[in-house]
């Protein structure tokens, strides 16, 4: 899922009860993502609950590995990250942040309520002494095609072709045409875009383009 | 009068309790959401929302899950 386009990712980590951090799987919720910004659909996270209740697990199973992923080379938590984490999961006994950059560095954060509560960093590694299934590429496409809507609101420029034929290689295995190509904008598209931005979102967006050039396409001329 | 309760809070739940004849959902959540606010939640009684005076049947099935999960990069 973090390769498969530029935009976060995020859903919850299923765990067996007889080890609460050992990740089974990964579930997706219905989502709406940018390059910068994932928010999971309320109805959609009360469905999670209710499928995986009647699956047969318990919510510490299911509801307190919080992953997501970072499109850029940074796995560190955001404050909005830092935020959503404690207002919705610092009630919770225990739980974890987990995010995966694009690069493949990782940040896990345990956070407990027991005794004086705490939180610590924690290690993340792939257990291969454990038998698991094949990657089933069909299975994540209809979970991504069904849980995650795109919003380019923030990709001004599209990609690079370099990204262009990454994109071309990632739709040989989820098929669809989900990574449309964004057109540019011109400058008055561009303002009325920003103007039309929430104040955080704006705030998000400029902090964005000053520190990730691979929005602009040198080859490019935009203003004119 | 028994019903199923969902919930993250603190160790979570997802079992069957034990309620009087005549609970609201409004009276259900103050009594098992103590010091939270409603707005922070979604509360759905058999996967539909309802109005806080909703009165609770048996069997009813109630999951309060928590609103506004986003993340940013940065």
């Amino acid at each position: 899922m973090r390769d498969v386009t530029d935009n976060e990712i995020g859903g919850f980590g299923i765990t067996e009860a007889e080890d609460l951090l050992f990740v089974t799987d990964v579930v997706l919720v219905k989502q709406k993502v940018t390059c910068v910004t994932i928010s999971f659909e309320d109805e959609s996270v009360a469905d999670f609950f209710e499928d995986q209740v009647e699956a047969g697990r318990q919510p510490e199973q299911f509801a307190r590995l919080w992953l997501h992923t970072h499109p850029g080379d940074s796995p560190e938590p955001s404050g909005t990250d830092e935020s959503t984490f404690a207002r919705v999961f610092g009630s919770c006994d225990w739980a974890i942040m987990f995010i995966v950059a694009q690069n493949g560095s990782t940040f896990a954060r345990l956070r407990f309520n027991a005794g004086p509560g705490g939180e610590v960093k924690i290690p993340v590694c792939v257990d291969y002494s454990y038998e698991f299934d094949a990657a089933d590429f069909e299975v994540w496409k209809e979970q991504y095609k069904a849980n995650v809507i795109e919003d380019h609101t923030f990709s001004l420029t599209g990609r690079s072709k370099k990204d262009s034929k990454k994109q071309e290689d990632e739709l040989e295995m989820f098929g669809g045409n989900v990574f449309e190509e964004t057109s540019v904008f011109s400058s008055h598209d561009l303002l009325g875009e920003i103007d039309s931005m929430e104040p955080m979102e704006r705030e998000i967006f400029m902090e964005e383009l000053s520190v990730r050039s691979d929005f602009w396409d040198e080859s490019e001329v935009i203003y004119e | 009068m028994r019903i199923l309760f969902i919930n993250n809070l603190g160790a979570g739940f997802a079992d069957y309790v034990s309620i009087e004849e005549g609970t609201t959902i409004e009276k259900f959540f103050k009594s098992k959401m103590q010091g939270e606010q409603t707005a922070d939640y979604l509360i759905r009684v058999n996967r539909q929302p309802i109005p806080r005076e909703y009165v609770l049947k048996d069997g009813d099935r109630i999951t309060i899950t928590p609103v506004k999960i986003e993340g940013a990069a940065c």
